[in-house]
Order: C-alpha cells, then structure tokens, then sequence
C-alpha cells in the first residue's frame, strides 16, 4: 500500500520498479533477475553484492532500493558489449582468476570502478581495490595478475573520446 | 528485514527533510535519517517505520570559507579523500583517515555525517576533527546550532543532536605558525588498515623557530565511550623543546587518560598500551614532518 515507483537506467536500459519502502536494492535486482549480483553477507562486509552506482561501486545490500531512484546502474550483465567480453572479464578468464566464480562479478566491476579513476593503479592500490571483494576459494593472486593485466590492456589502446563513443552507441543500437 | 517500513522519504531541502520527520514522528514510532545507510541498514532496527533520505540534500560538497573549511554532512569517505582541500590541510590526515574507513564500496557510500551522528567511539574522523577544534553545524526547530565536536560526543552512539539534523562540518583556520612550523598525523591500528580501529589517533603540533612547542592536540578514538581529547598530554608538551622525551611523556601520559574497554578486537590492557605506542607515532611523524619541511 505504500509501494513506491522508481525509474534507475540499468545496463543502458530504462526500467520503472515498483518496491516498498524497507526494499534492499541487493533484493529488487535479484527479484528483477540481476542474478549476477549475489547475496553474501548482508552487512556490508563481503562485496559479493557490489555494482556500481554512477559508474562507482557500492555494496547493495547496504542501500535501500528507493535511494537508488534516478541513478545509473551497472550490474555484470552490463559489462560485455553483446557477445564482446570487456577487456577485464578476458583477463580474469586468461589469468585463471575465476574459480567457483560467486565474488568474480564484484571483483570485475570493482576493477572497472577502479580503472576509470586510476588507469595505471600500482600493485598495493589494486590490493586495496580487492579488498573489498571477499574470496574464499583462494586468495587474491591471480585476480591482482588479472587486474594488472588489463590495465595494461587498457594502457595498450589509449582511450580515444570517438571510440568510446562509437562502442556505446553500438551498444545502445544492440538493445533495442 | 525492512519489510515494517511504512514509509521512504527522499527531500530535497533540509527544511523539508525536518518537516518531513516531524510530521512523521506526530504520526507516531520510531524513524531514521539515512544517507549512506552502512550504520543504519546494518544495525537492522526492526522498530524503524519512516526513514528520510539525505542523499538528495545539497550537502555535498568541501569548500574553503574564511581562513577555515566547510564540509557538507553527505560527503563521502571518497569525496574526503579526492578533495583537493583536504588533501592539502593538516598534512592531509582527514583526508587519510577518510581513505582508512572501511572498503572502497563503503567509502563511496558512506559520508562524514553519519560518521559523526553515528558516534561509534571507534569513528575515523573523531580523531582527527578533534584535533583541528572541529564543530559540527545542527539544523532543528528554529536556528541553526554549533557544536564544538568534543561536546557532540555524549556517549556510545549518543550524540547532542536530539532530534536535530547535522548538516555541516567546520574546521576552523589552523593555530598561526609565526616562524616555525605546524605538522599532523593520523594513526590506526586494525586487522587491515580498511577494518574497524582497535585504536586510533591524531596528533597536531606547532612549534615556534627553537624547536619549542606552541600548540599540541592529541585525540585518541576506540578507547572511551567517546572519541577523546588527551588534554594533559597536551599540556605536558606545551611550552617545551619538542623532541623524544617529550614525546615519550605525553604518550605515557595520554595512555593513563585512555579509559578502555574490553572486547572481541581488543583487552583494555593491550588498547592502553596501544594508545601510548600510536600517540608516540604520530607526534614522532609531527617531528619528523617538521623538519622535513624546515
């Protein structure tokens, strides 16, 4: 009875939602089939539910979903263009940094955050960066290796404002 | 586990925020501010029936204003740490200690606010606002207050708000080094440096051209039910050459004004003998700043 309406741009796509007002935005996207976003901890802690806000990265279990009204969203499923991994996602699979894959969607997203600020992070600052995202199949060898890969990656092919735009708006034309 | 919340509130001014929450709590329970929600979801209150949002108040924002700074209530830890203000104020020890409270999601939600409102005696930026003489700004029925930070503390998670909304931070302009040199530093001590602090501390000196102590401030957080000004060790240091054993006395001294606790991350015995070791730290870093600099 006190349902609220929301409009958020997910992934590129406008959505309207309709949520309560004690509604986790962790639960609306899961309920609206965001499946890449997963439910850890709940308190904040572990990062598994991370995505990212206004192109930063926030854990959504700690964010109630009316907040989220009006902003940009970006969960896993946004990252690939079509069938096009993002350069992350081919470093994570080339380095071996995905193993049973539940805090991988965090991780890629953190990095991608990351990267926007700090094209060339050092080690200890991609460290940093991971700490966030708790994995408890390993440790953090290989998803480091991963993110210092394609930074250089993303070092190798100097970022040009007309392609970007280019690859979005295919990306857009993709969707519709 | 919200699923009581009868109401979500999103205003956009903080006279309709107020309004807001008034009218709510005539209609009657119990309700919250929110803005980066890493307190309050995770305290999980079940008695909450309204919440109104911050996120939407102009409130973001750090800027310089007379000789001092202002710093609005829904900055967050990373605004704090990117702001080029507070990168260059106080050798950048709010700034660093923004950057140490919790982890990078956290920081981008998370805001110097709710830090403050929050007032876990563990909190980040007491320490270091203590330090610089910080005051908070309090919006309510009526005029705006301020607050010195060392009197908005009133004990674990109770502040002087009562029912006010706090919207701003003030640090005023720092103590006149007149020919010598002013340095600070922030301490932690957790598992990580991004954990909650076991201990932590601030320390702020000026000495004049000799070498001699002019000024001291040292705060100490997670060893009394509220962030604390070590005021005898700051007396100790006043008015003498600031140099090792000096700084040995007043670390000494500011553990005996600690009032620990123990608990899961720590005995009282090991936070008093860590606020010592910290307080010794960051008036080492202060020397050694000072004559960097020189």
């Amino acid at each position: 009875m006190n349902d609220l309406v929301i409009r958020v741009t997910i992934n590129g796509e406008p959505k309207r939602w309709t949520v309560a007002p004690g509604d986790l935005l962790l639960d609306v996207l899961r309920r609206e089939s965001y499946w890449g976003v997963k439910k850890g901890c709940e308190t904040g802690e572990c990062g598994a539910c991370a995505v990212l806000l206004d192109g930063e990265a926030i854990n959504s279990c700690l964010m109630f979903a009316a907040q989220a009204d009006g902003r940009k969203l970006t969960t896993i499923e946004g990252i690939a263009a079509r069938d096009q991994l993002d350069p992350i996602q081919e470093a994570f699979l080339d380095h071996g940094a995905v193993q049973c894959g539940y805090c991988t969607p965090a991780m890629v997203l953190c990095t991608k955050a990351l990267l926007a600020h700090s094209p060339h992070p050092s080690e200890a600052e991609v460290r940093e960066m991971l700490a966030g995202v708790f994995c408890r199949c390993t440790g953090y060898k290989k998803p480091v290796e991963a993110v210092l890969a394609a930074s250089q990656a993303h070092a190798a092919t100097p970022a040009r404002p007309g392609a970007a735009r280019t690859r979005a708006a295919r990306r857009k034309g993709a969707k519709r | 586990m919200f699923d009581q919340l009868r109401a979500f509130h999103r205003p956009t001014s903080v006279a309709t925020a107020l309004r807001l929450f008034a009218a709510e709590r005539r209609a009657g329970g119990r309700g919250r501010f929110i803005a980066g929600g890493t307190d309050l979801v995770v305290q999980g209150d079940r008695s909450l029936r309204y919440i109104v949002d911050l996120t939407r108040l102009p409130l973001r924002y750090v800027k310089r204003r007379g000789g001092g700074w202002a710093i609005g209530a829904t900055s967050t830890m990373a605004d704090l740490e990117r702001a080029p203000a507070l990168r260059r104020l106080a050798d950048g020890m709010v700034a660093e200690a923004a950057g140490t409270a919790g982890s990078p999601q956290i920081r981008n939600m998370a805001t110097i606010g709710g830090n403050l409102a929050n007032a876990s005696p563990a909190c980040d930026l007491g320490p270091p606002l203590l330090a610089l003489d910080a005051s908070v700004v309090i919006a309510g029925k009526g005029a705006r207050r301020t607050v010195p930070l060392d009197r908005f503390f009133r004990g674990v998670h109770r502040t002087a708000l009562n029912g006010g909304l706090l919207v701003e931070i003030v640090v005023p302009a720092l103590p006149k080094a007149a020919g010598g040199r002013a340095a600070w530093s922030f301490q932690k001590l957790g598992r990580l440096q991004s954990d909650i602090a076991v201990v932590n501390a601030a320390a702020g000196v000026v000495l004049d051209k000799h070498g001699r102590c002019n000024w001291a401030r040292i705060a100490l957080g997670a060893v009394a039910p509220v962030p604390l000004r070590a005021r005898r060790a700051e007396a100790l240091l006043v008015g003498r050459a600031f140099d090792a054993a000096a700084i040995a006395a007043a670390a000494e001294c500011a553990a005996q004004e600690a009032r620990p606790v123990s608990d899961v991350r720590a005995s009282a015995e090991y936070r008093r003998e860590m606020s010592r070791v910290l307080v010794s730290r960051a008036l080492t870093e202060c020397l050694e700043r000072t004559r960097r600099t020189r």
